[in-house]
């Protein structure tokens, strides 16, 4: 008996210890998650450390030169480098207000004078720069990989964005809500005139949308409204994907009813939310939907919202000019498929109505007449063929046969 | 023991016929009902299995004209027997139909002794050569719409073409489903009827199913007596008309499958833009030095950042002056641009906000100009 209780403990700690072991394994692999947004880890924390104990390199030390207004670099290219740094627009940005030190970023340089540098032009000390980010935002840094801005930089267009040319280092607030990773209204307010910087215009077309003057506003309203989508929203902020592949554009639609079959976004300004149920129930939506879960990256000439809708320069249905709901806009919309299409050709989409009684009256009519003649008809077959069935099984139960 | 008699039921080229209908129309389904139910999990799958999407609509479509072409067939030899041969109209209803169906189905309740004798077509073959007919009528105009959009939209309303599409699904659902409960049941389960194959049924099958065509066939009254002479007279008058019936039929096949080209081919061209457009002036560098803040007043900042950002364009010209403080308390063509009851208002924020003006002051800066007007926009 005494070693059957010594063999149970020895069981009941083996059994403890592989307890631990497991929510030791859980505890550590839950604390290495990749880096996210503005969360620095592991490089950040140890170059704080090393920047701390290394005396001298503060950022009073620093400033003691680049605080003063007018240092100039002039860069092998001839192009003027601003070397000034406001210290109270740095100490106000999210970097700055966190605690973060000059030398956590610009890592090469630790004394005066400083090594030589190899930037070339000012679009070299960008991009150049920008191989900091890396070291605390890992996981945008990678997304930026990905993207469109990334293929094109490697295909030598220098003037693709790198981080820093959205992202001002010295000067940027905090942009999101740490704890949901939103970003802040105001933040979303301000992505189309960053983006506009290079794709002016794009811009100045999305200004003049539905979405847009919502947005930035316009003459018949102030703007500011950020429940519509900006650049980001369809294309992604760090991995911007490249919106001309047959890929993006079968996906669009998507991309569109993330927000238009939400109840929750469209109700506020009377939108429907059939808008993607009734384009795939149509010969257009059909197609592009198998398309695009067969076949994702195939073309196919069948229109996606944008078709119709237009991309950048969205309107509302409305609109006067070049919304949908205006007869003559929708039938130069169809003939651009359709060259041979005339006046009553565009009746022919439901325009994403459910059919009713109040629209479309002759195919909710159709519907429901085949609602009501198809069961009759079956059903009375059905009855009919049951009724000789019963009655031969019966029979031949009985042994008879029939007369 | 002797070999049975049988009698002939179905001819090889009606046989042929049944063969043609029943290929086209089973392609017709497998490739139509798939895109009538398409969100279904099933249907995708179909769609897939069957090679995407437009190549099932080329399948329906090619089936589709091949049921088209049988019926041409169908018709120019039912002119044939009308005309020349004048057999008897064995498979028009009657009233004894509805009469043997309610005796057939009273029987089977239990309400009746009597099974009806029935002749050449019994009351369901009837009942499914009319069905085929009536749906042949409906697809084929429904699918003509459907086909030819363009040109129907051109006589009427344009609401007709997917009414049509809803009409060609109901259709199609009901026409499937009889076929699997009546013609199945019928044929196949009652009694698995091989005479659409062999071409013909046994005494045993004729007394119990047609017994009233066995009995005109015993008295030779069964078909009609034909002169020869007339016979060969009606053949040559119905050759040529129906030659000419048949281009003009064919011709309707023809136009029907490709009297129109309803979309482009090509991808539509979507108007473009240049993506890489930098605004001008360039904001380079993406931070220009910030004048350094004295105090948040005109000589200790504003006068500077204004020297710096503005005074190109607002010291003599841009409707407006900048470059002293009595300049920017004067204001400018547009009036004054600091609005003392409501600074928040002022002119010279809002036109720094909306993102219209031709330069724009950086986050920082706008922030501490706006501080300054708040605060009343103090000298010194």
């Amino acid at each position: 008996m005494p070693m059957d209780i010594q063999r149970r403990g020895r069981l009941l700690l083996a059994l403890v210890g592989a307890a631990l072991l497991v929510v030791l394994v859980w505890a550590i692999g839950s604390s290495s998650q990749p880096a996210r947004a503005e969360a620095p880890t592991g490089p950040a924390l140890a170059a704080v450390a090393e920047a701390v104990a290394q005396p001298g390199i503060s950022n009073e030390y620093c400033l003691s030169c680049h605080g003063k207004p007018n240092q100039i670099e002039t860069l092998p290219s001839g192009e003027l480098r601003y070397l000034s740094i406001d210290a109270g627009g740095y100490n106000a940005s999210v970097h700055g207000s966190g605690g973060y030190a000059c030398v956590q970023c610009h890592t090469t340089i630790r004394e005066y004078p400083h090594p030589e540098s190899t930037v070339q032009d000012l679009r070299d000390a960008t991009i150049q720069g920008s191989e900091t980010c890396r070291e605390c935002h890992e996981h945008n840094f990678e997304l930026t990989h990905d993207s469109v801005h990334q293929a094109a930089l490697d295909e030598g267009n220098r003037d693709a964005a790198v981080c820093a040319d959205c992202h001002n280092p010295h000067y940027e607030k905090q942009l999101n809500d740490p704890t949901t990773e939103e970003l802040w209204p105001n933040a979303r307010l301000a992505v189309p005139q960053m983006c506009a910087r290079c794709h002016s215009t794009i811009y100045d077309q999305y200004k003049q949308s539905v979405h847009g003057s919502a947005l930035l506003g316009s003459a018949d309203q102030p703007g500011g409204n950020a429940d519509v989508p900006t650049c980001i929203d369809c294309h992604g902020v760090h991995n911007v994907v490249d919106p001309t592949t047959a890929q993006f554009r079968l996906n669009s639609p998507e991309t569109c009813a993330k927000c238009h079959t939400d109840p929750e976004r469209m109700t506020p300004y009377d939108l429907t939310t059939h808008v993607l149920d009734t384009y795939i129930a149509d010969f257009h939506g059909t197609t592009v939907t198998l398309f695009e879960r067969e076949n994702p990256d195939q073309e196919t000439n069948k229109p996606v919202c944008s078709d119709c809708h237009g991309v950048h320069d969205v309107r509302a249905v409305s609109d006067p000019e070049k919304g949908l709901q205006v007869k003559q806009n929708l039938l130069v919309t169809c003939q651009r498929c359709h060259p041979d299409a005339t006046a009553s050709f565009p009746d022919s989409w439901l325009s994403h109505y459910v059919p009713s009684a109040e629209n479309n009256p002759l195919v909710y009519f159709v519907d429901v007449f085949y609602q009501f003649f198809i069961p009759i008809v079956v059903g009375g077959m059905v009855v009919f063929v049951l009724a000789d069935a019963g009655r031969r099984i019966y029979q031949r139960v009985k042994g008879g046969a029939h007369a | 023991m002797t070999k049975e008699k049988t009698y002939p039921r179905f001819t090889l080229a009606q046989r042929i016929e049944h063969l043609t209908q029943l290929v086209s129309f089973t392609i017709l389904a497998v490739t139509g009902l798939p895109q009538k139910f398409v969100t279904a999990p099933w249907a995708e799958g179909m769609i897939v299995a069957l090679g995407g999407i437009e190549q099932v609509r080329i399948m329906h479509r090619v089936a589709a004209t091949i049921l088209l072409l049988a019926t041409v067939y169908h018709l120019v030899m039912l002119g044939y027997k009308l005309y020349v041969t004048r057999v008897k109209l064995t498979m028009l209803p009657a009233l004894k139909d509805a009469v043997d169906a309610w005796q057939v189905f009273a029987h089977n309740i239990g309400l009746s002794k009597v099974w009806p004798k029935m002749g050449r077509f019994t009351f369901e073959e009837k009942v499914e050569y009319w069905a085929f007919v009536w749906g042949t009528v409906v697809m084929a105009a429904t699918g003509f719409i459907l086909w030819n959009p363009i040109a129907t939209a051109r006589f009427l309303p344009g609401e007709f073409i997917p009414a049509a599409k809803a009409a060609h699904g109901g259709e199609a659902l009901l026409a499937v489903l009889s076929i699997l409960i009546w013609h199945f049941y019928g044929v196949h389960f009652r009694r698995f009827n091989k005479s659409m194959w062999t071409g013909k049924l046994s005494e045993e099958e004729m007394r119990h199913e047609h017994p009233l065509e066995l009995a005109d066939i015993e008295a030779g009254t069964a078909t009609r007596p034909v002169d020869p002479v007339d016979l060969r007279q009606r053949q040559r008058r119905f050759l040529p008309v129906a030659s000419i019936a048949s281009v003009i039929l064919l011709a309707g096949v023809a136009w029907f499958v490709s009297f129109e080209e309803t979309a482009i081919a090509t991808i539509p061209a979507l108007p473009t833009v240049e993506a890489f457009a930098p605004q001008t002036p360039t904001p380079i560098p993406p931070t220009p030095t910030p004048p350094p803040v004295e105090s948040l007043t005109w000589n200790g900042y504003i006068g500077t950042l204004f020297a710096t950002k503005c005074t190109s364009c607002h010291g003599e010209a841009g409707g407006l002056a900048l470059t002293t403080y009595a300049d920017l308390l004067a204001g400018g063509a547009n009036g004054r641009v600091i609005d003392a009851s409501t600074p928040a208002e002022s002119l010279i924020l809002v036109a720094q906000t909306t993102g219209e003006h031709p330069g724009l002051l950086s986050e920082i800066e706008l922030d501490r100009l706006t501080q300054w007007v708040v605060a009343g926009a103090p000298e010194r």
